[in-house]
């Protein structure tokens, strides 16, 4: 395990009005705005934590859901270790998109290996009463699209917000892990390589 | 004896010499000229000549606005002419060629001493405070910067850089201007503007207040401006202050609701161009009326503290009293009260402060000292003992006030009333600075917002991630391609806003470009010379530049390749006659309709 602190870019995704801002100022700053705009482009804030002994900074990238801010946002998915595709439980609509929304990622991030890569699906606004979609309904369609991890989060009481974050870094750091064992592969490789080219020389 | 001429530097473009003289310094028989001068750029000038320029353009200023009995604005000679600006002993010059035109050098030096007093205060007052080498290094700052400058343009039109919005995307400037109406949501912030790599993004001030805080970001400045304590090391570096002077006008623009400062500062700007030797403009000078109450009760060597606080004592602690007042309402409200309702204020002003302190939950100790403190007085600024130690000049400001609270009573009345800018005091504030990288967010606050830890910390956190991202934006938009030489030059200048639009590539001495350049420095002269007129050409054998203006706007354009066919008569095949039609459609994909 490494003590260095790495830097990990988590991206916020889904329809206008589902709660990304929302979701990424409770998790940071700890407050709840009712009455937050439009998000316009995208926005972002880095948060320190320390995930099974990592440290870690994350650096959680917020983004505009509707569809005009669509080609101020979507060059800034490069680069992400990991794609936060939010709906709202009271939104069936919302939920819907999720789909469009996972295939928008995946075509402007440049993804090379999609099945691989770590979605985390968060349902917001559990604190309102009347759901359109049911928790059932989105750990089946989680489980149809790659097996990714669900949670139903309420920025506005912050249920589940941080632990939906944790669980986001858990899946990047995971994925880390697995590279790492590629590592030692590679290095050969690498270690080969002068020697292929010595034999060339002489 | 030496001509004038002889004493000036040859170079002919331009601004070129500055300085200020002290009157006051020079009184008796054996008092040497040298005394007197405070500074003189260019600083490598030897004493002889700066003695002899100071001297006899001083001397001349004062005959002349003697036998006048009106105060001197321009003095000309046959190759320069010197802007002048007269304030009780002390004697302001910036000299030029007699290509620049009068208007830019009289805004010019304008500009210079206002930069001067927003940053640092009356003239006056700077000068018992601090030493002559001091303020030596600030005069050269705020010559350099407005010396700089991107263009010769520029320099014309006195105009503000701003980024280039052919470029970005609309929908960025909206975030700008979002981020600093969210930022307003706490009372105690005026008023803000947004800079990315110097150029201005958004802005909710006029255009001078805008291009003083450019100057703070400018890279001299940087280097050796005196800053305030930082706010809160909560921010790291992230967050700076610094104390800032604004003219009762500009507090009152920035006050004003924003449909009104729109109309309001057209006014102001007509009323310069009616004027053609700029009286209004110059009046505008801070300084001037400082110096005319200068505290003649405080000897300056009596007590350092009671040195900063400016003449406007009693409007201080007014202004000081309306955000513990607003910290009870949620929408900030306009905060000019008149005398009658001043009483009431002071009635409730210890109810409010204990409200407003007590909102707070986590205060330090300190704080909660400083409100003891304060409590007493009718002050009402809370920096009482938070910056004891980083900041003298705004914890001794409050006995100041107190004691010259009852004899100025009648000054609220002033305060609601404006404006005659010349008799207006100035009014302390603070200048609060959040970067992101090369983005600057940059706020007209009160005082002791820099005490208000709750405020600095909502509003430094409800903007924090929208600055962020328009950094990001910001420095992803790729530079258009620079200076595409299309068949014509133009520039655009928004009077209201100070921004000029120009295909001009702003090179340095490029050649095809200077005839244009003079060309529109002399329109723009003509112009603010001759109210009635509204369209022009100038032409010389080769090349025709029409310009044309109106209350809001003025535009240039030169069309290139076209054989005049002039025959020194009027004739009506005469190619310049197609210039405006030409410039209507041309411009038109600019964004700039003439129509």
């Amino acid at each position: 395990m490494s003590n260095k602190t790495s830097l990990l870019k988590v991206i916020l995704l889904g329809d206008g009005g589902v709660g990304k801002s929302s979701i990424m100022n409770r998790y940071v700053t700890n407050k709840f705005d009712a009455h937050l705009f439009h998000t316009i482009g995208v926005e972002f804030l880095n948060k320190d934590l320390e995930v099974d002994g990592h440290q870690v900074t994350l650096q959680i990238w917020d983004t505009a859901g509707q569809e005009r801010f669509r080609s101020l946002r979507t060059p800034f998915y490069r680069g992400s270790d990991c794609c936060l595709l939010t709906f709202s439980v009271d939104d069936n609509q919302s939920f819907l998109n999720l789909g469009n929304w996972k295939k928008e990622f995946i075509y402007y991030a440049d993804v090379k290996e999609p099945e691989k890569f770590p979605f985390v699906v968060l349902g917001n606004k559990l604190d309102v009463s009347e759901r359109q979609v049911s928790a059932e309904e989105a750990r089946q369609w989680c489980q149809e699209n790659g097996d990714h991890p669900y949670y139903e989060t309420s920025a506005k009481d912050a249920t589940n917000v941080a632990v939906a974050f944790e669980e986001a870094v858990r899946r990047v750091l995971a994925m880390d892990e697995r590279a790492d064992h590629l590592i030692p592969t590679d290095t050969v490789k690498l270690h080969r390589k002068p020697r292929s080219a010595t034999t060339c020389c002489s | 004896i030496w001509t004038m001429a002889e004493l000036l530097p040859p170079e002919s473009r331009g601004c070129n010499l500055f300085f200020l003289y002290d009157g006051s310094k020079v009184k008796g028989e054996g008092d040497p000229t040298s005394k007197g001068i405070c500074y003189f750029y260019p600083e490598e000038t030897p004493i002889e000549k700066q003695e002899l320029l100071c001297g006899q353009l001083a001397g001349v200023g004062r005959c002349i606005s003697e036998l006048s009995s009106s105060p001197v604005r321009l003095l000309t000679l046959r190759r320069h002419k010197f802007a002048i600006h007269m304030k009780e002993e002390f004697f302001w010059a910036l000299g030029s060629s007699m290509e620049t035109p009068t208007v830019s050098v009289c805004e010019l030096l304008n500009k210079i001493i206002n930069l001067f007093c927003f940053y640092n205060g009356s003239v006056r007052q700077s000068y018992q405070l601090h030493s002559q080498e001091t303020l030596a290094a600030r005069w050269s700052q705020y010559l350099s910067y407005l010396l700089a400058g991107p263009s010769e343009l520029h320099h014309v039109f006195s105009s503000l850089t701003t980024i280039d919005s052919t470029n970005v995307d609309p929908l960025l400037l909206l975030k700008a201007a979002l981020i600093l109406q969210a930022c307003q949501r706490c009372p105690l912030v005026l008023a803000g503007c947004i800079l990315f790599r110097g150029r201005v993004v958004s802005t909710q001030m006029s255009p001078d207040v805008t291009m003083k805080i450019m100057a703070h970001e400018s890279e001299t400045f940087k280097a050796q401006s005196p800053t305030g304590p930082n706010p809160s090391s909560l921010f790291g570096d992230a967050v700076s202050s610094t104390s800032v002077f604004l003219t009762m006008f500009e507090l009152h623009y920035l006050q004003s609701a924003p449909v009104d400062r729109e109309s309001w500062y057209r006014k102001q700007n007509t009323f310069q161009l009616k004027d053609s030797s700029l009286h209004h403009s110059l009046s505008r000078t801070p300084s001037d009326t400082v110096s005319s109450e200068s505290v003649p009760s405080d000897p300056p060597s009596s007590q350092k503290g009671t040195l900063s606080p400016r003449s406007s004592a009693s409007d201080n602690s007014d202004f000081s009293r309306v955000p513990s007042q607003s910290a009870t309402e949620p929408v900030c409200p306009a905060p000019n009260k008149d005398a009658s309702l001043e009483a009431e204020d002071k009635v409730q002003q210890s109810s409010t402060d204990d409200t407003f302190h007590s909102s707070g939950g986590d205060r330090s100790d300190s704080e909660h000292n400083a409100t003891s403190h304060l409590s007493g007085e009718d002050g009402g600024a809370c920096c009482g003992t938070v910056f004891d130690s980083g900041d003298k000049e705004h914890c001794n400001e409050e006995p100041h006030n107190g004691k010259l609270e009852g004899s100025n009573t009648g000054g609220g009345g002033t305060y609601a009333t404006p404006i005659d800018p010349d008799e207006t005091p100035l009014v302390p504030m603070t200048l609060y600075l959040h970067r992101v990288k090369g983005l600057v967010l940059a706020l007209l606050v009160e005082p002791h917002f820099l005490c208000d830890q709750a405020a600095m910390e909502e509003v430094y956190h409800s903007c924090l991630a929208s600055l962020n991202g328009l950094e990001a934006h910001l420095r992803s938009i790729s530079p258009g391609a620079p200076g595409t030489a299309g068949p014509y030059i133009f520039a655009h200048f928004d009077c209201a806003q100070s921004t000029l639009t120009t295909n001009l590539s702003g090179r340095p001495g490029g050649a095809p470009e200077r005839p244009f350049v003079r060309a529109a420095s002399l329109l723009h002269s003509h112009f603010c010379n001759t109210e009635t007129l509204q369209e022009a050409i100038i032409r010389n054998a080769t090349t025709a530049v029409y310009g044309v203006r109106s209350a809001a706007q003025e535009t240039y354009f030169l069309q290139y390749g076209v054989t005049l066919r002039n025959s020194g008569i009027p004739n009506h095949q005469d190619s310049a006659f197609s210039l405006p039609s030409k410039a209507r459609h041309r411009l038109l994909k600019h964004g700039v309709n003439l129509l």
